[in-house]
């Protein structure tokens, strides 16, 4: 288990980490969910070691080390590698790096190299790969010395959609053998992924859970989203109101009204009436589950990827 | 053992960016070849007409011309030192000759008259013969001429007459001047030289790890300082030695004979090239690309350069002494004593001894670059 209690980082005056606490379990796939700016890659820099924290403290419990060396692999979100080195030569050497013997690391590496697809460029020089080629091979390089954690940061950034999927379907297959922690912002990649999720924003711990409970507390059954025509405010403050006391969390935008309901085709020819009634105009109307968006919307009220 | 592992992949990274490689390795041989251009198109050569009008005599039966055999030594001693050449040409016509020497095409004209022999017969009558010296008297190549050609007509006098020289004049060459020439002695600089050059590849090995960002896979392994100063260091210096040799071996295939001992040399250069890889640290620390290496590594690469002695010769005042060495601005400098050593060594043939105030000088500037490098670079890239 990784134990991280009461994490502060400072920046001047600024707080990017603000007494951030909680527990990562082992062998999990952990998410780290949050806008850009939230405090995320600080955060993956003090566990890393990288960086020193300027409050409170990390713990690693139940792990073979206490080396954080030994212990971590990071995968950054850029990707960073020797561009003059082949993809087989740059693991190896990372390998050594970390006190691996030769032949071994050319064995994990060609491992590697199989399992991300990249078997057919081990010879080729890294900034002759293409962009999701990169990425994998960013990936490669945090697994070399056979981490226990693996921290990825935004490991599907960039890719195609079959590198999406290959990388995906590799981090579940390491899921179980390695604590992952999945730093990103694309919703979908940690609802697919992760088994815990952790919101936080300007360096806080908003909320911690699986995505099925996150996207329960705001509210069970379906999310409701009308788009009107413009209006007066007082119109759509109006129409607000009366649909409050039969929804709920009900949140307005300029033209955007959403909401939750448990069973929404009941309530469908009561929407129409009172939009009639109010003199607005509907243009749309979807219905859909609950996301991590919108529970982020709902603990932040903005959105994810602004 | 990792400092390998660094030496093997920093080396196949400087092999692979060979453009580089090449601009290290090429810059001393091409100095020494552009020097030796300039010192071969610099070694004046003076050119002596002789229009020989004697008519000589028979003498025995026999015809003399005294003034072919004139001529003749002319030609035997065309020189007066290694560094002053004279080409002699015969023409039978004095206005032909004049006319060349009004185009600058000879230095200086020689007349013989025409009773050149009958007047240094021994039965002549006549008064001494009279031989005529033609030339722009402003001109300082005429001057040589003449007063070599009037040197080697007194030798010619005195061996048909059997005197002797009533005064010998001994010359004492400066320095090695009476051995060496300009070439030879600009060559220790250019040898390091070569060596200066070692700042763009050291300092580029350095901040590539910085610009590829792959210092922060590092520092997340277990890595030390050490392993990586070393693994790349180990690299440039052998770039370096490998540059030295080179343009040693391209200055004595151009005619350079060094004195001293090649392991001497060695030693120096050594020494030299692991101060220029230590001040290569501070270049990477202020710098964060290839690109800004390009440009900020001119500045201590023109320092280096030009006032060091590495150029060309130089010369300043001690600001004080250490045990009788003076030191001076330049003396902050490592080539400035690498090259002061050098010349010991292989202009003035002396014994390994007498460089060790110069080692020492290397030494402690070596030691001063590494520090000032390492805590730059450590605050600049390694600290997060």
């Amino acid at each position: 288990m990784i134990t991280i209690n009461r994490l502060t980082k400072l920046y001047g005056d600024f707080k990017a980490v603000d007494q951030l606490s909680f527990e990562i379990t082992k062998n999990e796939i952990f998410g780290l969910l949050g806008p850009n700016g939230a405090g995320k890659t600080t955060f993956i820099s003090m566990l890393c070691g990288l960086l020193p924290a300027n409050e409170g403290r990390i713990q690693f419990d139940g792990f073979s080390s206490t080396d954080t060396k030994s212990l971590i692999g990071y995968c950054p979100q850029e990707n960073i590698f020797y561009p003059k080195l082949s993809c087989m030569e740059q693991l190896m050497f990372m390998g050594e790096m970390y006190n691996i013997p030769s032949a071994q690391a050319k064995e994990r590496a060609a491992a590697l190299l199989n399992k991300l697809g990249l078997t057919e460029k081990a010879n080729v020089q890294a900034a002759k790969l293409s962009g999701g080629m990169k990425r994998r091979l960013n990936i490669c390089l945090a697994l070399i010395h056979n981490p226990e954690i693996l921290i990825l940061d935004e490991p599907e950034a960039g890719l195609d959609p079959q590198s999406r999927i290959l990388v995906r379907e590799f981090i579940k297959s390491i899921g179980h053998e390695k604590t992952v922690i999945l730093c990103t912002h694309n919703m979908d990649e940690a609802d697919r992924l992760a088994d815990r999720i952790a919101i936080i924003d300007k360096g806080k711990l908003l909320q911690l859970d699986t995505p099925q409970n996150l996207k329960k507390s705001i509210g069970e059954g379906d999310r409701i989203e009308i788009r009107v025509e413009p209006t007066t405010d007082k119109q759509l403050d109006d129409f607000v109101a009366v649909l409050s006391g039969i929804f709920v969390n009900v949140k307005r935008g300029t033209d955007c009204i959403l909401m939750n309901h448990v069973d929404f085709s009941t309530q469908l020819v009561l929407i129409k009436e009172q939009a009639k009634a109010f003199g607005i105009k509907i243009n749309e109307l979807k219905l859909r589950e609950n996301t991590l968006e919108d529970v982020f919307i709902h603990l932040t009220g903005k959105e994810l990827r602004s | 053992m990792r400092i390998i592992s660094i030496l093997k992949k920093s080396l196949k990274e400087q092999l692979r960016n060979f453009w580089i490689v090449l601009l290290s390795l090429s810059m001393g041989p091409f100095f020494i070849f552009v020097y030796y251009l300039i010192n071969e198109s610099s070694t004046p050569q003076y050119k002596v007409i002789v229009v020989n009008n004697d008519a000589g005599i028979n003498a025995n039966g026999q015809t003399q011309n005294k003034g072919r055999e004139l001529f003749s030594f002319f030609k035997q001693t065309n020189t007066l030192s290694e560094n002053l050449s004279f080409t002699l040409s015969e023409m039978t016509d004095r206005e032909a000759a004049v006319a060349k020497l009004k185009n600058k095409d000879a230095d200086a004209l020689v007349v013989i008259p025409s009773g050149f022999s009958a007047a240094l017969s021994y039965d002549s009558i006549v008064g001494a013969p009279k031989l005529e010296f033609v030339g722009d008297l402003t001109s300082a190549n005429y001057l040589l001429s003449a007063v070599w050609a009037n040197e080697v007509v007194n030798e010619y006098a005195r061996g048909i007459t059997h005197t002797k020289r009533i005064i010998e004049v001994a010359e004492t060459p400066l320095g090695s001047s009476g051995t060496i020439n300009q070439f030879d002695m600009l060559v220790p600089g250019i040898l390091i030289v070569s060596l200066i050059m070692l700042l763009f590849t050291a300092s580029i090995a350095f901040v590539s790890e910085v610009e590829n960002k792959t210092i922060m896979r590092l520092k997340l392994s277990k890595i030390t300082i050490l392993d990586f100063l070393g693994g790349v260091g180990a690299v440039q210096f052998l770039l370096g030695i490998a540059g030295m040799l080179l343009t040693l071996l391209t200055a004595v295939l151009l005619g350079f004979e060094y004195q001293g001992s090649l392991v001497a040399m060695l030693v120096i250069a050594s020494l030299c090239c692991l101060s220029l890889i230590a001040f290569s640290l501070i270049v990477a620390a202020v710098t964060k690309s290839a690109n800004e290496v390009l440009v900020v590594g001119n500045f201590p690469m023109f320092l280096f350069m030009f006032f060091t002695g590495a150029a060309f010769p130089i010369k300043s005042d001690a600001w004080f002494y250490i045990a009788g060495y003076p030191v001076n601005l330049q003396a902050l400098l490592s080539p400035t004593h690498a090259i002061s050593a050098l010349n010991k060594i292989f202009i003035m043939d002396l014994p390994f001894g007498h460089v060790f105030p110069e080692l020492i000088a290397i030494a402690v500037l070596t030691l001063l670059y590494f520090a000032i490098g390492a805590y730059l670079f450590h605050k600049r890239h390694l600290k997060s």
